[in-house]
């Protein structure tokens, strides 16, 4: 028996989505930016302990800094937001609370990850001018070295079906 | 020894190399010019290198001279449109109506081949059928070509575009993923022309329709192959209305899918 769920990925242009979502399905990553128009869908069965599959189902927008401009009906019937944001460019997280805020708002019953991706790029995680906005983000990861994408999605998938 | 019998033979053993590297060369220019001479000996040594200068040359041709060419063409038919339309016009035109002439013969093939079948079941009760409603046994059997079928239904949760039910005669690469693009499809279209409560209802491509049926949490997508007209549309909603008040009133059961494929398994909806 399998069941689905519905994983949205959002957050600002070229902060990396469509790259965290290739590595997790596909184990690919490149580094030519096409970017994503519309909305992109893929799928992935995670097996889950109890002998039932989850189906994945990865909805990946196409970059935006407001959420509010997303198609409300894309966002409609999500198990999980992934909030996405590049910890080389400070203007991808300027607005990262305002917006964690807006989700939590208007599904407030929906599991909620924050993801500081491109990690790779940065020397030093400790670094003071990272240290508040990494306080408040679940996940740092890299799409290029494949760092916590598994985890990051074997724990939504655990927490979804607990 | 005479003094000339001298001079010889010191001659003789001084130019003795340069005589033979002379007979030598004399020899060879005579093959030479016999080989010149004769056409066909020429051609047997020359025409191995002119080939492969040339196979050389036309597998060059693609790379050296393909952007020229397509270049200059892209300008020729830019700059004489009108000419290109003229040319390729009977072309097109001529196509077209082989195309439509060869439909034709396999259709009225199919109706002969109908029509021949005289005694059985099916053609009496035709007849009966024409007889009865006036409309000509042959409509009837074009009715009957070009009769619709139900390749796919999808029965998709409306807000997370996720999958409850599906009933496929072939092989679909993935129902999901289909699911969730037909979802996102639909609510851009919805979304875009914001017509307030208007919904999309029908995806056209080729000879296919997909016919999309709201209800309040979940839709159905049927892909159909045929002619798509009102009265078969009119049946395939009560049909779907029918199934969704049997099974769907209480939230989708188990085995959901199951009953889809008994219910709409059969070709006389």
């Amino acid at each position: 028996m399998t069941t689905s769920k519905k994983i949205v990925l959002l957050g600002h242009f070229g902060v990396g989505k469509t790259s965290i979502i290739r590595k997790f399905v596909t184990n690919e990553f490149s580094s030519d930016y096409k970017v994503t128009i519309g909305v992109h869908i893929l799928k992935k069965e995670m097996p889950v302990t109890n002998g039932e599959d989850v189906s994945l189902i990865i909805w990946d927008l196409e970059g935006t800094d407001n959420i509010d401009l997303i198609n409300k009906a894309y966002l409609l019937g999500t198990h999980c937001f992934i909030y996405v944001y590049d910890i080389s460019r400070p203007l991808t997280f300027s607005n990262l609370e305002e917006n964690v805020l807006k989700l939590k708002e208007k599904f407030p019953k929906t599991l909620l990850k924050t993801v500081a991706n491109k990690i790779d790029l940065i020397d030093d995680v400790n670094d003071e001018k990272y240290k508040d906005t990494l306080q408040k983000t679940d996940y740092t990861s890299s799409a290029k070295t494949g760092e916590n994408i598994a985890d990051l999605f074997d724990s939504i998938t655990k927490a979804l079906v607990i | 020894m005479p003094e000339s019998n001298k001079l010889r033979q010191l001659k003789e053993l001084l130019l003795h190399e340069d005589r033979d590297e002379i007979a030598l060369l004399q020899a060879k220019i005579k093959t030479l010019e016999s080989i010149l001479e004769k056409q066909e000996q020429l051609a047997s040594r020359i025409d191995p290198i002119i080939d492969k200068k040339l196979a050389q040359y036309t597998k060059d041709i693609p790379e050296k001279l393909g952007p020229t060419i397509t270049e200059s063409l892209k300008n020729e038919i830019a700059n004489s449109k009108d000419a290109v339309v003229d040319a390729l016009f009977p072309i097109i035109g001529k196509m077209i109506k082989k195309y439509i002439q060869q439909e034709f013969k396999i259709l009225s093939d199919k109706i002969n081949a109908q029509l021949q079948k005289s005694f059985s079941l099916k053609n009496w009760t035709r007849k009966f059928k024409s007889k009865v409603s006036g409309i000509d046994e042959e409509n009837l059997i074009i009715q009957e070509l070009a009769k619709t079928e139900i390749h796919e239904i999808f029965i998709i949760e409306k807000n997370s575009g996720i999958l409850i039910a599906n009933f496929s005669k072939a092989k679909t690469i993935d129902k999901d993923v289909i699911s969730a693009m037909l979802t996102a499809i639909k609510s851009f279209v919805e979304d875009a022309f914001k017509t307030g409560n208007d919904s999309l209802e029908l995806i056209e491509y080729g000879l296919y329709n997909i016919h999309i049926q709201n209800f309040n949490s979940y839709y159905f997508a049927v892909v159909a192959h045929g002619v798509f007209d009102s009265a078969y549309k009119g049946k395939l909603e009560y049909e779907l209305l029918n199934f969704a008040e049997k099974h769907l009133a209480k939230g989708p059961k188990k085995n959901i899918s199951i009953k889809l494929a008994e219910f709409f398994n059969n070709d006389d909806l």
